[in-house]
């Protein structure tokens, strides 16, 4: 990567250089991203593929004005066009802009490399074959995997430099059953190294199989258990909501009951979590922000900006792409279980409600009455066995009653790369709505 | 472009023949504008610009695709020394266009304003193929719902909703009367994703293998058409390079055709023309761009009083293939009572089964309205845009979880 990084800095240099000479404040953001991507269809071919993403975002400000704009490509060109647009984008505002002296950075666990096509592609077909001959009534739709690395540099006017580097590793199985829904599998970890092949092989047959086919669900408030596949979007959905400022729509929540079984920590420096960074979006070093513990909910991401408004403290930015300016937002998600917690002993500890073990769609959150609904396969349980299986239903709450609802949290922690990383394990929750979509 | 960059990209095309990259099907170059308002009390609060582009390459079982589109970059893509890449002009990316002027004509509760303009070229073998698309302006509203149009933006539109005070409606199964932006979401899931080729030959479609059949009891057409250029899924050309071309899908409610990229119109014997690609990093996958559904003689008034519950909007919608099951998410709904809206309905999730929907499809009401939904369009991940134009529908077979 290294002719790639030239480039990347020849763009920060001349952006820099063309926001100088206008006597603005500026911040320059460039980043590159490889992913290599190893699939194969349902029709059986192999293909692969490599996207190379770079650009330059700029974010000025002067005279009670400011703007961001931002370009893609790198080189002298890229910088200068995301500078120019940038200056030409400025309307009356605030300076967004942090000062150079709570700028830094936070020593994070390095990055695993993890952009080796060969080893993915042997990697894919490896599990391709072992789901293969799974089962004769189980059809592998879809296998993918992707691989992604990627280098940032933030520069300010005021002579601030920091650069991160990142990587991961995502699994994603289809798999049609002979009767019943398709089920998609998500797996993510810092390198695939970390992945047992078995266990992701297995855990797509168990799951597929244990929900193919059964009856509708009654309609019902239940105790639920959750595992980690299904607990992380509604984790990721729970902290967006918690993150936003005080004056917005989540300021209720502020106010709600917390059960003590929830730990949910931001851990943006790791050392847990899939994605740990030095800085935060705009450059503030990293650390830990803890969303949910000991029975309260904790303070807000806040931007820079944000924070000379509310005088809340700073640090909560996130910048997935130089596309965009520095938002609000989670970035490396942990839930903590407890220790000894298994699986089996969750279930035990359920007694009588669903385990529901694979997501079936996105997690939607209706906004101002902060409910929320999931579509996930379901398995009745009584006395802590199973009992039947409901291909879909609906899980179904709001965000406080996530909050309250929390019993236990296992120690089976999965890592997962949705709107952000996050980590969780399965989640035993008491009078979540369940209702049938079969 | 001027008659100097049409020959730069004719060169271009004539030096990627001559280098025979072996496996090549296609490169295609990409640019676009996107420049952003935030409004606060009408007032413009902020601006932002994305300055994109990029290229793409495609050989056999292969794809790669990089950001800018230097000849540098185009000649790594290609595996080719940069010096056999010629000199070429992209088109320049326009100024954005003021958005003062249409300031007070936006529709009260509107938290953003989206300008969108692209330019592409797909290069073959066999030439260069320039695709125009219209721009797009989306506007945001408060409650983060987002339509979708051609620019510029439209001067009226639905103010928020007051989901605090509406009413819960009874699970259960109702008739139901689906407006037209309603109905453009029902048609889109239920005769446009199934219909596209990717769908119809990887065993994801109901509609597999069953071109020439009888869908539906109402005399239903539905045509995708990316030549209405006043919709947001309008094109030139498809992004394989196929001349844009209406394609009609149902004829009076019997399967006519599909919806194909250049791989799946071989597979099918339907023709291509409905290839396109989310953004420059994905390769192109069929699509619907903009859909047109109608009935030759629909009733002239929307049949309020034949249904008990009015549906005005859907966020989303889905057919799970292998179960047959249809799932709408309705976003804002009325009951009804005696032809008149009685209050409105907290959402709701309606659930049927395939062959149940399709027999209910009882009536059409109103000439084909264009609407702002479904808008952008997401396929596992990939999100284009997509316009829709749709008669009220009258609809049994669905029920209310």
């Amino acid at each position: 990567m290294s002719r790639s990084r030239l480039a990347l800095d020849a763009a920060v240099q001349s952006a820099g250089e063309v926001l100088a000479r206008r006597g603005a404040r500026y911040e320059v953001f460039a980043r590159l991203g490889q992913t290599t991507v190893v699939t194969r269809e349902a029709d059986g071919e192999w293909r692969r593929g490599t996207t190379r993403e770079v650009g330059v975002g700029c974010r000025v400000a002067a005279g009670g004005r400011a703007g961001f704009a931002a370009a893609a490509g790198s080189g002298a060109r890229a910088g200068r066009d995301a500078a120019q647009a940038a200056i030409e984008a400025m309307v009356s505002d605030a300076d967004p802009l942090p000062p150079r002296g709570v700028l830094g950075t936070a020593p994070a666990p390095p990055p695993a490399a993890v952009i080796d096509l060969e080893a993915q592609e042997s990697f894919a077909r490896e599990l391709a074959a072992r789901l293969d001959r799974a089962r004769a009534d189980l059809r592998l739709a879809r296998v993918r995997t992707l691989a992604g690395a990627s280098t940032t540099t933030l520069v300010t006017g005021e002579g601030f430099r920091a650069r991160a580097d990142a990587s991961g590793a995502v699994v994603e199985l289809l798999v049609a059953p002979e009767r019943g829904p398709w089920r998609h599998f998500h797996f993510a970890a810092r390198e695939f190294a970390a992945l047992d092949l078995d266990a992701l092989a297995r855990r797509a047959v168990d799951a597929t199989l244990l929900t193919m086919a059964g009856p509708g669900a009654p309609h019902a408030l239940a105790d639920v258990l959750l595992a980690p596949a299904v607990a992380a979007p509604l984790v990721v959905a729970l902290a967006q909501e918690l993150v936003r400022p005080r004056d917005d729509a989540a300021a209720p929540l502020r106010a709600a009951r917390v059960s003590r079984a929830w730990r949910l920590t931001d851990q943006r420096a790791g050392p847990g979590g899939l994605l740990p960074l030095p800085c935060d979006g705009e450059g503030l070093p990293s650390a830990g922000l803890e969303l949910v513990g000991a029975g309260r909910i904790g303070p807000p991401h806040t931007s820079w900006a944000d924070a000379q408004r509310t005088g809340a403290t700073a640090g909560g930015a996130v910048r997935p792409s130089y596309r965009h300016p520095p938002a609000t937002g989670p970035a490396n998600l942990v839930v903590t279980g407890a220790l000894g917690a298994s699986q089996a002993r969750l279930l035990e500890r359920l007694g009588d409600g669903f385990y529901l073990a694979v997501p079936a769609g996105p997690v939607r959150v209706e906004p101002g009455r902060l409910a929320f609904a999931l579509r996930t396969a379901a398995v009745a349980i009584r006395r802590g066995r199973p009992v039947a299986a409901h291909p879909l239903v609906e899980l179904r709450g709001s965000i406080r009653r996530l909050l309250a609802g929390l019993e236990a949290a296992g120690d089976d922690g999965e890592a997962f790369s949705l709107a952000c990383a996050v980590t969780t394990p399965s989640l035993l929750f008491r009078r979540l709505g369940i209702a049938s979509l079969a | 472009m001027g008659d100097d960059a049409n020959l730069q990209l004719a060169e271009l095309a004539a030096a990627v023949a001559r280098a025979r990259v072996p496996g090549l099907v296609d490169v295609y170059l990409e640019r676009r504008a996107d420049t952003c308002w935030r409004l606060e009390r009408g007032r413009i609060a902020g601006r932002e610009t994305l300055l994109r582009e990029g290229a793409a390459v495609r050989r056999d079982g292969v794809f790669h695709s990089t950001d800018g589109i230097e000849r540098a970059a185009l000649a790594s893509l290609l595996d080719l020394p940069a010096r056999r890449i010629p000199p070429f002009a992209a088109a320049a990316f326009p100024p954005a266009p003021a958005l003062e002027p249409l300031a007070a004509a936006l529709p009260a509760g509107c938290r953003s304003v989206r300008w969108r303009w692209s330019w592409a070229v797909v290069v073959t073998t066999a030439g260069a193929v320039a695709i125009r698309r219209p721009p797009l302006a989306e506007l945001t509203r408060e409650d983060g719902v987002r339509s979708l149009s051609v620019w510029p933006p439209p001067a009226t539109g639905a103010a928020p909703q007051a989901a605090l005070e509406a009413a819960r409606l009874r699970p259960g199964r109702h008739r139901l009367l689906f407006a037209p932006a309603a109905s453009a979401v029902l048609v889109h899931e239920l005769f446009g994703h199934p219909l596209e080729s990717d769908a119809m030959c990887g065993g994801g479609s109901p509609w597999a293998g069953r071109i020439g059949e009888r869908l539906v009891d109402l005399p239903l057409d539905v045509t995708d058409d990316p030549t209405r250029a006043d919709l947001p899924g309008a094109f030139s050309s498809d992004d394989e390079g196929a001349p844009a071309q209406p394609r009609p899908l149902l004829r009076a409610g019997v399967l006519v055709g599909a919806l194909a990229d250049a791989a799946g119109a071989a597979a099918l014997g339907v023709p291509p023309g409905s290839a396109r690609r989310a953004h420059v990093h994905v390769p192109p996958r069929p699509r619907i761009s903009n859909l047109i559904a109608s009935v030759a003689e629909p009733t002239p008034d929307p049949p309020r009083s034949e249904a008990a519950v009015e549906i005005a909007g859907l966020a989303n919608g889905t057919v799970e293939p292998a179960s047959g099951t249809v799932m709408l998410e309705v976003r804002t709904a009325f009951a009804l009572r005696r032809g008149e809206r009685r209050r409105e309905l907290r959402p709701f999730t309606l659930v049927g089964g395939l062959a149940a929907v399709r027999r209910g499809l009882l009536a059409a009401a109103c000439p084909p309205e264009a609407s702002a939904e479904p808008g952008w369009c997401g396929k596992e991940g990939e999100i284009v845009p997509t316009g829709a134009a749709a008669p009220w529908l009258l609809v049994e077979g669905l029920e209310a979880r």
